[in-house]
């Protein structure tokens, strides 16, 4: 049996590994040619910035590629040639892919940066605070959703569970805003924004520390906010259909005590939902949020996702869609996994195993 | 129509739920106000006397400034003709509804740069935004919108979900391989970031951005579907149909679908909840429906960006808990009622 299984297993993510390249390629063709079709590519915000440069303060509207008095002919086909805009979606597709494939995501119009440079330099930053956050959204939900499930209906449910309906009924990022409202700006307990202080630099390394935390509290606040309750809830839910089923009477009948039965063998099959949901921290961790990191003005993936959207540096957006579905692609498999590990039910490759 | 035994005790279930009951009142209460909003909420009066004649402005075709005596034919000014009238009785007199703005007035002073503080001398009970709108006008026509949005998306969503998932659940086979990849890969779409770059491209209206976010977003109701009409296509019941000589449609429409309903309320209030959050965290990247529209993402963009004016984060953040609260009360009352498993504990 366990050589079947495990034959099983391994043939159901080799078949998810080849799914990988399809599911890429139709992503990404996707992304490519909605930014192919933008009237307002590249090229004419170059221009539009241009003419502002010659006439500051006169707004130029975009009229469909109209705006090109001050560039000539020749430098605009140039212009296009460099940025691939002259040859026809498929061929530029190809092109760009080609490079991909050799991790090369192209030069960014805005900073004339290779792609990769600048997504690399965000990485640290959301991973930091990708960590704290799972560290400490497990950190809570799992214990809490234990005494919860064992504590039902006392006092301690249900103050808890006033706390976590209010996280579950409101999104991280008005939390966000309304805590920055708060403990910022009214109140001056925490900075306003930012990863660290401007004066970062000529701290002490035990201030720099304790900049960089104070910084982070808000933040991952929100981030936990946003995705504790309904972990906590999951848990709670799934350790009291465990404590219900018969097995667990059957153990408590034999006169195992009451905390063995939950602790050796309700609370393993309790995380398998936890399980499940494992793989998204991927692209939590490196991805962050646009939301949160734009209300913190964290320089980090989402608010350089945010912010190359908004200056059209399409070479840029592309870059973020490729490395954000392939983590979430890597995510999902990170969750089979996971629930492979923790299930030894589980058999991959019928199509009832995935109702 | 009468109800069913079933969904009697259903409905009764969720009345003994007195938070998820009392919460459904306050938003029936709330969506009826806001489509009256034009009688609470509008820098037009409700009722002119003037010369003897009366005029309802509310709604229809503006009346000109001559109609009252005035020296312009663009639309009359009532809060300046009502003080008029106040000093000079005689003429007639002006009733104006209980917020005398709407939401695209910038209601400027030669006094001050707005936002102006909440005053209930000025009658901007919460303030106005950066350019002089009252911050109240726009929360209310803010959430008609918002929550019009939430319904439409939801309809949409739904006919898709319910329509592919079952049919998925029922037939099974390449029918539903097919649809298992094609929803797998689709998932994998950064679906906020595309539907933003979507929205960078075109400006969108109410029913592009609708259409963009149900491409988008029809996946997790088809495969709760599909696993509800999976499940019910085993039991005896539908054998039993099928053995009368019941047509597949006729299994679906009236043996399968009302025995799902359950999935398809429960997540309701959810989906509610979740299309009025997206759409303002859309609106709040300014990536959702266009200025001058009034909507709660603009007021928090707003709000964020000038802290030290703080009534305008305020009034939106408690409008946004009150409304998410009352729904998510609704939906777990719903779902309670709905299920009717009950768990055993340990004391």
């Amino acid at each position: 049996m366990r050589v079947q299984r495990g034959r099983f297993v391994t043939s159901y993510f080799l078949r998810r590994l080849l799914l990988i390249v399809p599911t890429f390629l139709g992503v990404s063709l996707l992304v490519f040619a909605l930014t192919r079709l933008v009237p307002g590519g590249p090229i004419e915000r170059m221009l539009n910035e241009a003419a502002m440069a010659a006439q500051p303060g006169v707004h130029v509207v975009n009229a469909g590629g109209r705006g090109g008095s001050t560039l000539s002919k020749q430098d605009l086909a140039q212009l296009e040639a460099y940025y691939g805009f002259d040859k026809p979606i498929v061929v530029s597709y190809a092109d760009w892919l080609s490079k991909v494939v050799r991790l090369d995501l192209g030069n960014s119009t805005r900073y004339s940066e290779p792609v990769w440079d600048i997504i690399k330099s965000r990485f640290p930053i959301s991973i930091f605070y990708g960590i704290a956050t799972l560290i400490l959204t497990y950190g809570v939900c799992i214990p809490l959703g234990i005494v919860k499930a064992i504590r039902h209906k006392t006092v301690f449910d249900n103050v808890t569970s006033l706390v976590i309906f209010f996280g579950y009924a409101i999104p991280g990022y008005v939390v966000g805003i309304a805590l920055l409202t708060a403990f910022a700006s009214k109140w001056h307990v925490f900075p306003l924004g930012g990863f660290v202080s401007d004066d970062f630099d000529d701290l002490s390394p035990h201030e720099r520390v304790k900049d960089v935390l104070v910084h982070a509290v808000l933040p991952v606040l929100s981030y936990v906010a946003g995705a504790f309750a309904l972990m906590t809830l999951m848990m709670k839910n799934s350790l009291m259909d465990n404590l219900a089923a018969d097995y667990v009477r059957t153990a408590i009948a034999k006169g195992l005590t009451f905390r063995r039965a939950v602790f050796r063998h309700a609370l393993r099959n309790s995380l398998i939902p936890i399980a499940t949901s494992f793989g998204n921290n991927i692209s939590l961790l490196v991805g962050g949020s646009f939301l949160i990191e734009k209300i913190f003005d964290i320089d980090g993936f989402g608010l350089l996702g945010f912010e190359s959207l908004v200056e059209r540096d399409y070479p840029v957006v592309l870059g973020i869609v490729v490395i954000s579905s392939l983590l979430f692609m890597a995510g999902n498999i990170l969750s089979d996994l996971c629930v492979a590990l923790v299930d030894p039910r589980v058999k991959f490759g019928s199509g009832e195993g995935s109702a | 129509m009468t109800l069913s035994p079933l969904a009697r005790r259903q409905w009764q279930r969720f009345k003994s739920i007195k938070r998820g009951y009392y919460s459904a009142w306050v938003l029936v209460a709330l969506v009826l106000l806001s489509c009256g909003a034009e009688l609470l909420v509008n820098n037009r009066a409700l009722v002119v006397s003037y010369d003897g004649r009366w005029y309802f402005p509310t709604y229809g075709a503006f009346v000109p400034g001559t109609a009252f005596g005035l020296g312009y034919d663009y639309e009359t000014n009532y809060r300046d003709l009502a003080k008029q009238l106040a000093a000079d009785a005689s003429k007639g007199w002006v009733l104006m509804p209980p917020v005398p703005y709407d939401a695209f007035e910038n209601d400027l002073h030669d006094s001050a740069f707005p936002p102006y503080p909440p005053s209930l001398e000025s009658r901007h009970f919460l303030g106005t935004d950066t350019t002089g709108r009252d911050v109240l006008a726009r929360l209310v026509y803010g959430f008609r919108i918002a929550f019009a949005f939430s319904l439409v998306l939801l309809a949409c969503n739904y006919l898709i979900g319910i329509a592919v998932g079952c049919a998925m659940g029922f037939w099974g086979g390449a029918f539903d391989l097919f649809f298992q990849r094609l929803i797998e890969v689709w998932s994998i779409v950064p679906s906020l970031y595309v539907i933003m770059i979507v929205a960078s491209i075109m400006v969108p209206t109410f029913w592009t951005l609708t259409l963009v976010m149900v491409i988008f977003g029809w996946m997790s109701m088809t495969w709760y579907m599909r696993t509800a009409t999976y499940k019910e296509k085993t039991r005896d019941y539908v054998m039993a149909a099928r053995a009368l000589g019941a047509t597949n449609g006729r299994i679906i429409a009236r043996h399968i679908l009302p025995n799902t309903v359950s999935v398809i309320v429960t997540f309701m209030p959810f989906a509610i909840a979740g299309g009025i959050t997206s759409l303002t965290a859309l609106d709040y990247l300014g990536f959702g429906l266009p200025p001058p529209t009034p909507s709660w993402g603009d007021l928090l963009s707003q709000g964020t960006d000038n802290l030290d004016h703080p009534w305008i984060v305020t009034s939106v953040v408690g409008a946004m808990v009150v409304v998410l609260l009352t729904v998510t009360y609704i939906g777990e009352a719903i779902r309670e009622a709905f299920d009717p498993k009950r768990f055993t504990f340990y004391e």
